[in-house]
């Protein structure tokens, strides 16, 4: 999963001991010079403190001072908007402050106004270039100035939940929200994240998505505390799409005698591994599937994700009652990450229940969001209790979703479960 | 009116007698002192004490009258002092406090208690204190060592040595603690008594927990998070009661009530504060259920439609959850970043 990239202010900066000379060309140069008075940097400040709490990009799209960035820059002001202030610093050093339109949280866009500051609007492309393009990051990386950054468009991300332009160049903290730019300068999308531990591997939000919100902030008029609302309704959104792809029938694979939940849609990443080595006395074989759907909420809180791990375990070494023991081990419930200032507690039910050939142990806990109404988080464990010598642990881990929907996709998940010795 | 003989009993502040002195009346003398001098007739080595603080008399209706004769101190007598008092009635039993001596005055008029049946055969090993802590120890030190053994195969004699060590030294600071109360209170050190009431009960209980989840397994049963709390609190409760009818003065009534109010208390505190900080870790899942070997499954569960029925109302629980939250937890973690 790539998150928006995050660098903290304490993080040493690594020095080259020799200078290092930049990887542009010469359009590098002149695209930069184009762009330059079109681009902001968008600064967070907590209370009245004059150092700033985060900053990102801004870029130009409409007359008048709108500009665009990612939704993850300004989303503290528009959760917290008494405790937070935005202002901009242009290339040149001019400020002002700034004011959030519009938000599109599933593509991590916003639209903001820039309070004494409008400079001619870049042109937006909603084509996709294709792969091998050459292409252009701009923004204010670890807050050392404006910069470019040369690359290539890979076009779109091949299984990703959200439509994301892969991008093979550098993206850094601070540059989220500004443009990435195709060989004539047009903008193609914008910087949004990037695998914090891998090389040149980014994603930019398609501009066709830019290009809507942008129509959309243009003709709707501001309502209070309407773009929080905004950001909830989106969730939920998000939340009811990424349930609704993984409608129908839940595809199980065989594993071990027991049919269990497989990869249930291209967009989830699923890996399976073990241990190889013969002597141990319990063999597990995991299986760990990921959706690459998270949405980024606020900081520490993801949205509208799932994950689900299986473990098979056998033995030939152990007896039943010792086998059951390392069995009740792997059943555990824990790992579910959350944070009192999202959440609340769980609230579980659990039992013996009768599957398809086989009784299980069924564990279900649900908590629900503080401040996001409406939506749940939800841990499942299931536990095969038939076997003596081999059996599994389901793990389910689902953020962010509605109540109705998340039990309805519980129950196929644990219904689709079936021992077929 | 003949001789007769009282009884002069110096008590600890538990009663137990710490010395006895017999003073023979005579027909003409029916009144004896007490003092700190010698010329006395009952002398007590203590600083508050008068020379010749008060006088015993016995009347020839056998009564006890008590009078101070002129003490600072004066006389207490059921938890009130008495200043030159005269004549005042002892009855049978009663401690009279001098200075910091406590005494009993026992004469042939006295009641006695009637002698009680000796109801334990000095022959009968299974009432034997140190028969039943052996035994039960050992059904202990299986049970552990069981325990440990389940998790296997991990480095096995360290984690069994480890776990008997770990349980050895709180068992005998617990035995030690009921031992002291015992010499204190009743003479009597009794640690075979007290480790025998410990293991037995730890034994039984140990027991009786590892069965009730087989149970629940073996029968389908919803899990019940508390049952470790209450199983424990049972448990205490039993050993307390048995501890404090071999270490203390109490009344077994007075007993079992201490036996059943202090778990009670305990295990609601400990409940309570299991549960607020459940509510302050939102990550936190109790779950229950122990997976034993499948022969041991002996009822057929229930359909997976009752338990969605029944996980429905989770939602209520969660957001009731929720809005016991304190506000104050709503400052969280700052944001300290670039985007």
């Amino acid at each position: 999963m790539a998150w928006p990239i995050v660098c903290y202010a304490q993080a040493p900066v690594a020095v080259p001991d020799q200078p290092v000379k930049a990887a542009t060309s010469d359009s590098a140069s002149s695209i930069l010079s184009r762009v330059r008075p079109a681009v902001i940097q968008i600064k967070g400040f907590f209370g009245s403190n004059a150092a700033h709490a985060f900053h990102g990009t801004g870029f130009a799209v409409a007359p008048e001072g709108v500009f665009m960035t990612n939704y993850h820059v300004v989303a503290e002001k528009v959760l917290y908007p008494d405790k937070y202030r935005l202002e901009y610093r242009t290339a040149d050093g001019k400020t002002g402050r700034v004011t959030v339109v519009a938000i599109d949280a599933r593509h991590d866009l916003a639209v903001v106004r820039a309070v004494g500051h409008a400079p001619e609007p870049l042109k937006l492309e909603p084509k996709v270039p294709a792969m091998g393009s050459r292409a252009y990051s701009v923004g204010f990386p670890l807050d050392v100035g404006l910069t470019i950054t040369e690359g290539v468009s890979n076009g779109r991300v091949e299984d990703s939940f959200d439509p994301r332009i892969h991008y093979s160049g550098a993206i850094n903290g601070g540059m989220s929200g500004g443009p990435a730019l195709g060989a004539a300068g047009e903008v193609i999308g914008v910087n949004v994240s990037g695998y914090i531990f891998s090389q040149l591997v980014a994603f930019l939000v398609p501009a066709e998505h830019a290009q809507a919100l942008l129509e959309l902030a243009l003709k709707r008029k501001p309502v209070p505390g309407g773009l929080r609302k905004d950001v909830l309704a989106q969730l939920r959104g998000h939340a009811a799409d990424l349930l609704g792809a993984l409608d129908g029938t839940m595809p199980t694979q065989t594993n071990a005698g027991y049919a269990l939940p497989a990869r249930l849609a291209p967009f989830i990443d699923c890996k399976a591994a073990g241990d190889p080595a013969p002597d141990q006395p319990v063999q597990i074989v995991r299986i760990h599937c990921t959706a690459k759907a998270g949405l980024y909420v606020q900081q520490g809180l993801y949205g509208g994700n799932l994950f689900y791990s299986h473990y098979l375990v056998s033995t030939s070494k152990l007896d039943a009652w010792r086998f059951a023991r390392k069995l009740t081990d792997r059943t555990a419930a824990s790992g579910a990450r959350g944070s009192r200032r999202h959440v609340g507690p769980f609230a579980c039910e659990d039992r013996i229940v009768g599957l398809k050939g086989f009784d299980a142990g069924v564990l279900v806990c649900v908590r629900s969001y503080r401040k996001l109404e409406g939506l749940y988080d939800f841990t499942v464990r299931v536990s095969s209790l038939n076997g003596s010598k081999r059996g599994f642990a389901s793990h389910l881990d689902m953020y962010g979703l509605e109540f109705e929907p998340g039990m309805r996709f519980i129950r196929r998940y644990v219904e689709a479960m079936e021992w077929k010795p | 009116m003949s001789a007769a003989t009282v009884l002069i009993e110096i008590c600890s502040v538990h009663g137990r007698v710490l010395a006895r002195e017999r003073i023979t009346l005579t027909p003409d003398t029916h009144t004896f002192t007490i003092g700190r001098s010698a010329q006395a007739d009952v002398t007590v080595d203590d600083a508050y004490v008068a020379a010749i603080h008060a006088s015993v008399e016995i009347t020839p209706e056998g009564k006890l009258l008590v009078s101070d004769l002129g003490s600072i101190n004066g006389i207490v007598l059921s938890g009130k002092r008495y200043r030159g008092a005269r004549d005042l009635e002892l009855a049978n039993g009663d401690m009279l406090k001098i200075g910091h001596t406590r005494l009993r005055v026992r004469t042939a008029h006295e009641t006695l208690a009637p002698e009680k049946p000796d109801q334990i055969e000095p022959a009968s090993i299974a009432r034997n204190p140190a028969f039943i802590a052996i035994v039960a120890g050992l059904a202990c030190v299986a049970q552990l060592a069981y325990n440990e053994w389940l998790g296997a195969p991990r480095d096995l004699a360290a984690e069994i040595v480890g776990t008997l060590i770990t349980a050895m030294l709180a068992a005998s600071a617990w035995v030690a603690f009921w031992a002291l109360l015992s010499r204190v209170t009743q003479w009597e050190w009794r640690p075979l008594r007290h480790a025998a009431i410990l293991l037995g009960v730890a034994a039984v209980f140990i027991a009786l927990d590892g069965l009730l989840q087989l149970a629940w397994f073996a029968f389908s049963l919803p899990q019940w998070s508390v049952r470790g709390v209450v199983v424990g609190a049972i448990a205490f409760g039993c050993a307390l009661y048995l501890h404090l009818s071999y270490a203390s003065n109490m009344s077994a009534r007075s007993a079992a009530l201490v036996a059943c109010i202090v778990p009670a208390l305990l295990a609601g505190t400990g409940l309570w504060v299991l549960e607020r900080r459940q509510m302050r870790d939102v990550n936190n899942i109790v779950t229950s259920l122990r997976i034993y070997p499948p022969a041991l499954r002996l009822r057929s569960t229930a359909p997976v439609e009752a338990f969605f029925r029944d996980a429905a109302e989770l939602r209520t629980g969660a957001d009731a959850k929720r809005a016991a939250m304190p506000e104050e937890d709503e400052a969280g973690e700052i944001k300290d970043d670039d985007t």
